[in-house]
Parts: structure tokens; C-alpha cells; sequence
């Protein structure tokens, strides 16, 4: 049973496909792993992908770019009104809804954003389909943590639109924690992650809680106005100031010759990412006038420095609001294609000096690879309808401990359940004793405070050390159940605590 | 280092639990909801895991019962050998496992393997006629799971005896309990049902029977085939080695689907349950019936008290209304007779006293029409009128008396007059409805006169003629004696519809013309004198024969109308029986037609005659 992972971006669409137990993003027809998210419509025909990007040059009215800023979206929506300010597309209210006009010769044809969605939704299952030579439905589809109902909905429904069955929407943070398997081998400890996002408009900066192998959100912060576009824009202003100096002729008025800067930034600024020097090159970008440019990376980091300051501050906005310092971190995951850019993920990792920095997977491909893991996981499986797409679950307030003595006689607390541990739960631990001991005695402790003391006497003394096993178990109630065992003889002692609220 | 309180004590309690909302991904989620959803403990997992484990267990502690005979077996009759022995598995047989045979042949090749024998200093045959040869051949046979089903098929000690009926009279379910249970393993279909105790319902006995009946068995018999396929040399041998196969197998199938039959037969005749059931059902049917039988004769006693009931209560009800009507009857017939009585004694006493006073009048004459009056009078006068003039003679002098009847006689004159006018106005309506139909008569009536003329004018001034149709309206309006102006276009327009007319209805018009004219000169209307137009026509003529009348037909219709005065009752009847081929309506169409041409010829005849006295 084959399951695909969808990402479904703001640019760019990727899709990850789940079999025989490895998450892979494929390529398609085209030979990219990621497909620009763009339609273009023509006369007869609609052309999703790098070709319509490339022909938006001739057919901006025509073309529609960052369908997903709109989707879902109600027309007096001040997000969508400002997509509209910026789309080249006339976009037209029809019943309170924002509507595409499209001009595809002789007629005028309406188009919903939720269509534009659906059209990439099934390139990219044909992209799926066409590497695993089979039929596939089953999808799991990533949404940001920020998507409201009905955006959700509105995606959801394009999906299905196009033929998918979409068995869950995840969102995109969690998916990255996913990819990199995080909290997933063992189940038992707590764990603070930070997943960094830059995407193509927009950044997303979201702190997780791995508790139990299950993920929280703490908190999250998107700025729609700081994305790879913002470098790529920089760059492209560079561009045609350098033209200026050399031609005298300024291009910024010109919406074409910017067009093409654009594109020429866009293509320098991911050869900088693993070349110290691109060159740019322009074909009659003004007036027949041809225009090269190299541009080193010290270059490209001076004139983009404000912007990878504005990329980094939110990282410490967000954990000062959720109380943590950057090494209660213990994992930071990068995403997005621009966190690609070197100079980003040194300052980053200047920020986070004893964290691992996840970028082993391709940040653009982080999100789908995590959502086909979730497909996997979920495909074949009875179905679990979930009616939301996060779920309340009871988790224990406080950490619980046990205290143990070292050899050097000093007190070692041992956390056997971590504050927000999913409930029911259960731990198990072992203490070794002298054998000489004939009564051993349990200490167990909330937060700072002691709870209760298990005592197991009349042990017989003897040669080894004594193995105690103590099996914890809190109940979805709340009330934990304590066990101790002495491996050898058998002995056991057995202890009940309730809430507060059912003591009290 | 442990301190040491003298028992267990809570020294606090749990804080509340908080709620915190997580992400729906990876497999401890799944985990998670799975538990919640089927609302189990987290330790249930763990037992899962643990009941897996033991049963992984109890494979490793297979028992293999050693086969004594296997060290004499020979390989080349391995056909013959029971292959669940060899491996040792003579107990478990077609209940093993494929993982218990897996188990027990790995276990006897390490046991019997040459290469171990010879380890151990045993002699070994050269070969293939080694007695190991055999284990391979039974691990070959059972590891394969279709040579093993025909190897089962055969299981050298399945017992296919089938009890007689004479056994399984004695103690039915100890008989064939087990013989039962040990056919069901043929079974292709799993769940089977139990032959049941003497306490089982009627359902689970049908179903039972009905299963074993319908038996579907996976049982075949591969395994006897006396050829192998394998060993053919050309392809012709390899088919005929198959269809002496197929048609030993449908055999031997065919036999054991007779045993099963028969023992299903066997059992169901000996089934006690089975009796008890029929006697049950005949008991049933019987009480049944009864119960019908009852009903029904109930039922017809019911039926026949209420149809007795009802036909009495219809003669009463007959009774009573023929009464009724008889006296309502003979009430009406003696109203009637008063009135006739009356009105009798009316016309009596006016006749009387008219002749009492001798009609009013003097002379003899006037008394004979007086007298004809007042008969008049009496057939038309109603009874109240005839009350009134009575009356009114009795009171006043003869003057008087006479002005009263005078003055009855004219209204009733007045009345005929009416009727009659009224008759006559609607026969005119019929004749212009007639004649418009036709479309012959145009704005103005042309009778039969002016066609004859327009006919004449028309061949007299030829086709070619200067201004034919004016000089023909001309020669027209000249001639004619109908008196009427017509132009140039009427004329036309007649003379177009005479064309249309076919050629007999113009001998027809040509004879007709010829017949008056000889009329004329006859003069003979006596016929046509006394002839009242009072009878009543229908103008619409719905079933008529509308063919025109021939010179035969016309002539018997004359004779008739002669023959059959007025005054005949049902005189159209016995006219229109005279003329064959012709109907009362038809003949009355006709004499009406007759009749007005009579009266225009009079009224021309006058004309003529005011004309010549001028």
C-alpha cells in the first residue's frame, strides 16, 4: 500500500510518496522535486508548474501565483485584499467570494481559487502516480498551524476535488518534527523542538513540546511578509541599480524587465546557496540592451543583512513568550527552500551553539517527506476519523519523580512521568539496593513536593544486589497506581493515589 | 542508604491533570487513539504482545511421535507410506500446522540424515533407496499445500464407513455423532453444524440436514491417479494419461459423494428427531384441518342465516312498494278518469248548449261551420277554459255566448296560426341551412327555374360570346319570373357550381325541369292539394340516402303519397315502404322538396296571371 505526502505551499507544491517503509519525494515530468505552485491559463489549455512560471513573464494576467494566500478566503478578508493589491490576475467579488477573471480569448472564464488548488493538487498526483506506476488516493496534506475552518475545508475539499482521499491534514510544523523521526524511537521522556520555516513568502516560527512521542504546540508565530521572495527582491533591486550605474537607464518602472531581473535573482540566489559567486545574466532586458551582473555571497548577505535579521528575531520573540531559553532547545528542524541560504543557518546555529541543526533532508522537502511518513502510518489502518485536526488528550499536570541515592550518598531525582505526559501512562523502573538491606523504602515526588513512600520490608538478605522493579501507572483520571517487586523473591507492595479532586 | 519509615504513606496528593491539545501525527498518536477509541488500558498492548510470544512457544514444544517403522520403509513405495508418520506427526495428521511440519522435518533431517548416520557409524545405502528418501518425499508432499490436500483426501486411516439403518436405529446419536464429525473435515465451508441431541430445535435439525446435503467437499482423489502425467514421453501419451486420470478421479469423487448421500440418507431415515418432527407436523396439519373444518361450517351456517335474513327483509320491502304503487296507481287512474269525465262532460255541455241555442246563428250554413268550431274547440280547449266558456254561456244571453266562442275560436285560430308559422319558419331555416351547405343557392335563391334558364342562356350564347356572362345575367333577369336582379358574378358563380355538379345530378336537374313542365301542362295539383304541411320535418338528415331521386323512385313516391291520404296514421312509414332503398326522413326530404317547388310554380303562376290582368 503505497501513501503520499503532500505539501502544498504558498510557491511551490511538493509531493512525497511512502513505500516499503522510506518517505521519498518524487520528481515530476519536468525533473524538479518541487513544482512551482502557478497555473497559467491559456486558450485551451491550463499549464501547471515551471512552464506556466516561465511563460508568466507574456502572461501575467493570466497566470495565477500564491492561489493559497486566497483560498478559503472570504473576499473582504484583509489577507485576501491584500493578495488581491498584489496579484497581477483580476480577481472580481462573486457572493462575497474572491473569483479569478481570466481572460482566455474570446470569452471570460470565472475561476475560484479553490479550482486553481485542485489543479495543482492533481499535477501532483500524477507526478505521484507516474513514479509509482500505480494508482494512488490516499494522501495526508499539510496545512500551517494558522489555517483557519475554512481554509482547511476549502483545501480539503480541493484535494478531494482532484482525487485524492485525504486521510488527514497535518500540520506543517509537526510533519517537519516527523520527518526526523523525533520522540518516535522510545516513547518515554519530554523534549522542547523548534521548527523554523522560510518559505517562498512567508515565515513560520513554531516551538513543539515531544512528550510521550506525541507532539504540542506551544506556540507559533508567521510573518507573511518575509520570505525567499523578500531576497530574491533584494537581489533583483541590486540588480537594476548595477544596471542603471552601467546603462544609465532605470528598469524599476518597467514590469517586465523586472520580471525577468526576478527570475535572473531567483536563479543567483540558489547558485549562491552552494557556489560563493553566480552570475547573472539578462537577455535584452532593456530596450535590447543585455545585461551580465556577477554577484558574489558576501555580497548577496551584505545587501539581504537586514532582511536575515528580520528572518532570526521572531526565533527569540517566540521563546521568551513560551519561557524557554534556547538550550531548553534540544532540537531545531529547518524548512522551507530558503533556509537553504548558508549565511541563515550559521546565524541560526550561532543562536542554538549546543543544538543540533536538522538539515540532513532538503528543507524543501522536510513537510511532504513528514506527511508521507504520517500516510504511511495511517494507510491501511481502520479508519480513525478525527473530527478536528489536533486532539485533546488528559496529560499529567506535574513531573513526577523518584528519588534515588548515588554512591555518594547524594539525592538523584530520576523523572519518571514529565509534566504533560499524555495520560493513560505508564513507566517502569528499577532500583538496585544492598543485598544485605531487609527493607527498602520508595520515595516518589510531585514537582518539588514529596508524594509517597512505598516501603518493601522483610526482604532476605543475600549476596547480590537487591533489583527492585517498580511499575508506575497513571490512569486517564489522573490517579496513579504505584507497584514495587523484588525480582528474586517476589515480594510486592501496591499503592494507590488519587487527585486532588478525588481526595479532596 | 534507604531510609526506613515502618510502612507505606502518602505524604501528598496528586495535583489535577491538565488538558493540552497535540498534534495528530506519528504512531504513538495512533497508538494513543487506538487505546482511547477501543478504551482499553496501556497495558492491553503489552498483553497482546505477550499472547503472541506464548504461542510462539507452544510451536517450539511440538511433540513428534517416533515412526518405528520408518527405518524399513522403501522409497520406491513411497506412495504408500503415511507421510504424517514419517515425520512424525501421525497424531496431529491433517490438523498440523504448515510451521509444525516445517518443525518436524527439520527435526528428522537432523535426526535421520545421512551424513548424520554416518557420523554416528551406521551403515548407509548407497542412493536413493535410503529410507531418508522417504522424509524428503513426505516434507515434498505436505510442504505443498495441493499435494497435500490430495494427500489428505486419501488419509490411509480416515474410516469411511457409513453405518447401516439398522445400527443407526439402536442409539442414533451415539452412532453417528462421530461419524459426522469426522466427514466434516471434508468440508470447503467452515462452520459446521452439530448433529444436536434429541432436544434440538426444529431449525438447527433443517439446517443440518440441510448443510449435509448440500455438502461442498474439497475432497479428491489426485493421489490414486495409477499414471503419472510426469512421466509421459510425448504430449499425445501425457493426454491420455490425463483423461484416464480425470475419469478415475470423477469416479472415485462420484463414489464419495454417493457415500456421503448415503449416509445423510441413512441418518435422516433414522433420525428420531426427524419422526417425532413428521408426527409433530401431521398432528398439526390434522388439528388444522379440523380447526378449517369448523370454521368453514361455521362460517356457511353464518352465511346461510344472513342470506335467509336478507331475502326476508326484501319481500317485506317488495311487499310494501307494490302496495304502494297500486295505490298510487289506482289513485292517479282515478284522478285521470274524473278529469276525463269532466272535461268529457265539458265538451257535452258546450256542445249542448251551442245546440241548444243552435250554434248562435241562423242560416244552416253558418251553423255547420259554427258547429265545426266548436268541435274545434273542444278537441283544443283545456279543461279550466273549457270551464270558463262553459260558464260564461251559462251565465250570459245568446249574444254574448256567441261572442265567446267567437272570440275562443279566433285565439284558438290565432294559436294554429302561430304553430303553424312558426313551423313553417323553421322548415325555412332548415331549407337556407340546406341550401347554404350546398353552397347552390349563393346570396339569392335559385330555384329550379332560373338554373333551367341559366342552363338554357348559357348554351344559347356559346363560350366566345362578347361579354358572355352580362348578356347571359341580361337574358336572365329578362326571362326570369322569380323576380330577382341578378349579375353577371351570380350568374358565374352558378354556372361554376352547375359545372361541379357531376354530369348525373345535371340529367337529374334536366329530367326534373322536363317533369314540371309536363306537370304544368297536365295541371293536375289535385295531389298536391290536399296535402297539409303540418307534419313536423328534421331538417338534419344524419342517416338519409342524399343519392337524387330517380324518375322510378319519384313516381312511387307519388303513387304513394296518393295512395296514403293525410289522414292515414303513420303514413310516412308505409310511404318509405313503397319506395325501395329509400327512408321514412328521405321520403319526407323529398316530398318537402316536392312541395315547395309546387308552391313557387303557384306563386309564378299568380304572378303571371296579375301580370296578364294588368
Amino acid at each position: 500500500m503505497a501513501a503520499i505526502g503532500v505539501h502544498f505551499g504558498y510557491t511551490c507544491a511538493c509531493v512525497a510518496v511512502f513505500k516499503d517503509g522510506r518517505a521519498d519525494v518524487v520528481a515530476n515530468d519536468a525533473g524538479d522535486r518541487v513544482t512551482p505552485a502557478v497555473v497559467a491559463y491559456r486558450d485551451t489549455e491550463q499549464i501547471v508548474g515551471i512552464a506556466a512560471k516561465q511563460g508568466r513573464i507574456r502572461n501575467a494576467a493570466n497566470t495565477v501565483v500564491k492561489v493559497k494566500q486566497i483560498l478559503g478566503r472570504r473576499y473582504d478578508d484583509p489577507e485576501a485584499q491584500t493578495h488581491i493589491e498584489e496579484s497581477k490576475c483580476t480577481i472580481v467579488n462573486k457572493g462575497d467570494l474572491p473569483m479569478y477573471e481570466l481572460d482566455t480569448g474570446e470569452t471570460t472564464k470565472y475561476v475560484s481559487p479553490g479550482e486553481v488548488a485542485k489543479l495543482i493538487f492533481h499535477k501532483m498526483k500524477e507526478t505521484a502516480q507516474s513514479a509509482l506506476g500505480s494508482d494512488v488516493k490516499d494522501a495526508v496534506i499539510t496545512v500551517p498551524f494558522e489555517f483557519g475552518e475554512m481554509q482547511k475545508n476549502a483545501l480539503r475539499n480541493a484535494a478531494e476535488g482532484a482525487g485524492f482521499n485525504v486521510l488527514r491534514l497535518i500540520h506543517e510544523p509537526s510533519a517537519a518534527l516527523l520527518a526526523y523521526g523525533i520522540g518516535q524511537e522510545s516513547p518515554s521522556g519530554k523534549s522542547h523542538a523548534l521548527v523554523y520555516k522560510l518559505g517562498g513568502t512567508s515565515l513560520s516560527v513554531t516551538a513543539l513540546e515531544v512528550n510521550s512521542g506525541m507532539y504540542r504546540v506551544l506556540s507559533t508565530h508567521t510573518d507573511h511578509s518575509t520570505g525567499g521572495e523578500s531576497f530574491t527582491h533584494a537581489l533583483a533591486q541590486h540588480l537594476a541599480a548595477e544596471f542603471k550605474k552601467l546603462y544609465k537607464h532605470d528598469v524599476s518602472s518597467n514590469p517586465r524587465a523586472m520580471m525577468k531581473l526576478m527570475n535572473s535573482a531567483d536563479v543567483a540566489k540558489h547558485t549562491l546557496s552552494t557556489l560563493s559567486s553566480a552570475n547573472c545574466f539578462v537577455d535584452s532586458l532593456y530596450d535590447g540592451m543585455d545585461f551580465e551582473c556577477n554577484v558574489s555571497r558576501a555580497r548577496f548577505e551584505l545587501i539581504c543583512s537586514n532582511l536575515f535579521n528580520k528572518s532570526i528575531q521572531p526565533i527569540k520573540n517566540l521563546l521568551q513568550q513560551v519561557k524557554l531559553s534556547t538550550s531548553d532547545v534540544n532540537k531545531v528542524v529547518l524548512s522551507g527552500g530558503s533556509a537553504r541560504i548558508p549565511k541563515l543557518q550559521q546565524m541560526i546555529r550561532d543562536l542554538f551553539p549546543d543544538v543540533e541543526l536538522l538539515c540532513s533532508i532538503p528543507p524543501d522537502e522536510v513537510i511532504p517527506v513528514g506527511a508521507a511518513m504520517q500516510a504511511g502510518i495511517l494507510v491501511g489502518k481502520e479508519s480513525l476519523v478525527l473530527g478536528e485536526d489536533s486532539i485533546t488528550v488528559d496529560c499529567c499536570a506535574s513531573d513526577i519523580l523518584v528519588k534515588e541515592v548515588d554512591e555518594s550518598g547524594a539525592d538523584i531525582f530520576t523523572v519518571l512521568f514529565p509534566s504533560g505526559t499524555p495520560l493513560p501512562a505508564r513507566r517502569q523502573h528499577t532500583l538496585q539496593g544492598p543485598g544485605s538491606l531487609a527493607s527498602v523504602c520508595l520515595e516518589l515526588f510531585q514537582a518539588q513536593k514529596p508524594l509517597a513512600q512505598i516501603v518493601l520490608r522483610d526482604l532476605e538478605p543475600k549476596e547480590e544486589m537487591h533489583d527492585i522493579l517498580t511499575v508506575l501507572t497513571m490512569k486517564r483520571d489522573g490517579s496513579l497506581h504505584v507497584t514495587c517487586t523484588e525480582q528474586c523473591s517476589g515480594r510486592s507492595e501496591a499503592v494507590t493515589i488519587a487527585t486532588a479532586a478525588a481526595a479532596s | 542508604a534507604f531510609s526506613l519509615p515502618s510502612a507505606s504513606v502518602l505524604s501528598g496528593v496528586l495535583q489535577l491533570m491538565n488538558r493540552v491539545q497535540v498534534e495528530p501525527v506519528g504512531r504513538w498518536f495512533e497508538a494513543f487513539l487506538k487505546r482511547r477509541i477501543r478504551n482499553v488500558s496501556a497495558s492491553f498492548q503489552e498483553l497482546e504482545e505477550e499472547e503472541e510470544l506464548s504461542e510462539e512457544e507452544e510451536d517450539e514444544e511440538l511433540q513428534l511421535e517416533e515412526y518405528p517403522m520408518l527405518k524399513t520403509l522403501d522409497p520406491k513405495d513411497w506412495k504408500n507410506q503415511d507421510h504424517y508418520a514419517v515425520l512424525g506427526l501421525a497424531h496431529l495428521r491433517y490438523k498440523a500446522t504448515q510451521k509444525q511440519i516445517k518443525a518436524a522435518h527439520k527435526a528428522m533431517v537432523l535426526k535421520h540424515h545421512p551424513d548424520k548416520r554416518k557420523a554416528a557409524g551406521e551403515q548407509i545405502v548407497k542412493g536413493d533407496n535410503d529410507y531418508f528418501t522417504c522424509i524428503t518425499k513426505a516434507i515434498e508432499i505436505l510442504s505443498d499445500p495441493v499435494k497435500r490436500r490430495a494427500f489428505d483426501s486419501v488419509d490411509p486411516i480416515f474410516d469411511n464407513a457409513v453405518p447401516s439403518k439398522a445400527e443407526g436405529k439402536e442409539n442414533f446419536f451415539e452412532v453417528f455423532a462421530p461419524v459426522f464429525e469426522r466427514n466434516a473435515r471434508w468440508s470447503t465451508k467452515k462452520q459446521i453444524p452439530n448433529l444436536g441431541s434429541m432436544e434440538s430445535s426444529f431449525e438447527e435439525v433443517d439446517n443440518f440436514y440441510s448443510f449435509w446435503y448440500n455438502f461442498d467437499s474439497w475432497r479428491e482423489f489426485s493421489y490414486l491417479d495409477e499414471e503419472e502425467k510426469e512421466k509421459a514421453e510425448c504430449r499425445d501419451e501425457r493426454r491420455w494419461i490425463e483423461k484416464q486420470n480425470r475419469a478415475s478421479r470423477a469416479q472415485r469423487k462420484k463414489e464419495e459423494m454417493n457415500r456421503i448421500r448415503t449416509l445423510v440418507d441413512t441418518a435422516y431415515s433414522c433420525d428420531p428427531r426427524i419422526k417425532k418432527f413428521k408426527e409433530d407436523e401431521k398432528a398439526r396439519k390434522e388439528l388444522e384441518k379440523k380447526a378449517r373444518a369448523e370454521a368453514k361450517k361455521k362460517d356457511q351456517e353464518e352465511k346461510e342465516r344472513a342470506r335467509q335474513a336478507e331475502l326476508e327483509a326484501a319481500r317485506l320491502a317488495r311487499e310494501k312498494e307494490e302496495e304502494e304503487a297500486k295505490q298510487a296507481a289506482q289513485l292517479a287512474k282515478k284522478e285521470k278518469e274524473a278529469q276525463k269525465k269532466a272535461i268529457k262532460k265539458e265538451r257535452q255541455k258546450l256542445r249542448t248548449t251551442c245546440k241548444n241555442c243552435n250554434y248562435f246563428v241562423d242560416t244552416e250554413a253558418e251553423s255547420v261551420k259554427m258547429m265545426e268550431d266548436v268541435e274545434k274547440l273542444c278537441d283544443r280547449l283545456e279543461l279550466i277554459s273549457l270551464q270558463n266558456l262553459n260558464e260564461g254561456l251559462a251565465s250570459g244571453n245568446k249574444e254574448q255566448s256567441r261572442a265567446a266562442i267567437e272570440k275562443q275560436v279566433q285565439e284558438v285560430n290565432a294559436q294554429l296560426q302561430r304553430e303553424r308559422e312558426a313551423e313553417v319558419k323553421a322548415q325555412q331555416a332548415a331549407r337556407s341551412l340546406d341550401q347554404s351547405s350546398t353552397g347552390t343557392g349563393g346570396g339569392k335563391g335559385w330555384s329550379e327555374e332560373d338554373v333551367q334558364l341559366l342552363i338554357k342562356a348559357v348554351n344559347l350564347f356559346p363560350a366566345g360570346t362578347n361579354a358572355r356572362w352580362e348578356v347571359i345575367a341580361n337574358y336572365m333577369n329578362l326571362h326570369s319570373n322569380s323576380g330577382i336582379k341578378r349579375t353577371a358574378k351570380d350568374v358565374i358563380n352558378k354556372a361554376k357550381t352547375l359545372q361541379k355538379l357531376d354530369p348525373h345530378q345535371k340529367d337529374e336537374v334536366n329530367k326534373k325541369a322536363f317533369e314540371k313542365f309536363k306537370k304544368e301542362h297536365a295541371a293536375a295539383p289535385s295531389s298536391v292539394d290536399n296535402v297539409v304541411p303540418s307534419e313536423r320535418f328534421d331538417g338534419s338528415s344524419g342517416d338519409s340516402n342524399s343519392a337524387p331521386w330517380t324518375t322510378e323512385e319519384q313516381k312511387l313516391l307519388e303513387q304513394a303519397l296518393k295512395t296514403y291520404p293525410v289522414s292515414t296514421p303513420e303514413r310516412w312509414d308505409k310511404i318509405a315502404a313503397t319506395v325501395p332503398g329509400r327512408t321514412k326522413k328521405d321520403c319526407m326530404k323529398r316530398y318537402k322538396e316536392l312541395v315547395e317547388m309546387i308552391k313557387a310554380k303557384k306563386a309564378a303562376q299568380e304572378q303571371v296571371a296579375a301580370k296578364s290582368k294588368k
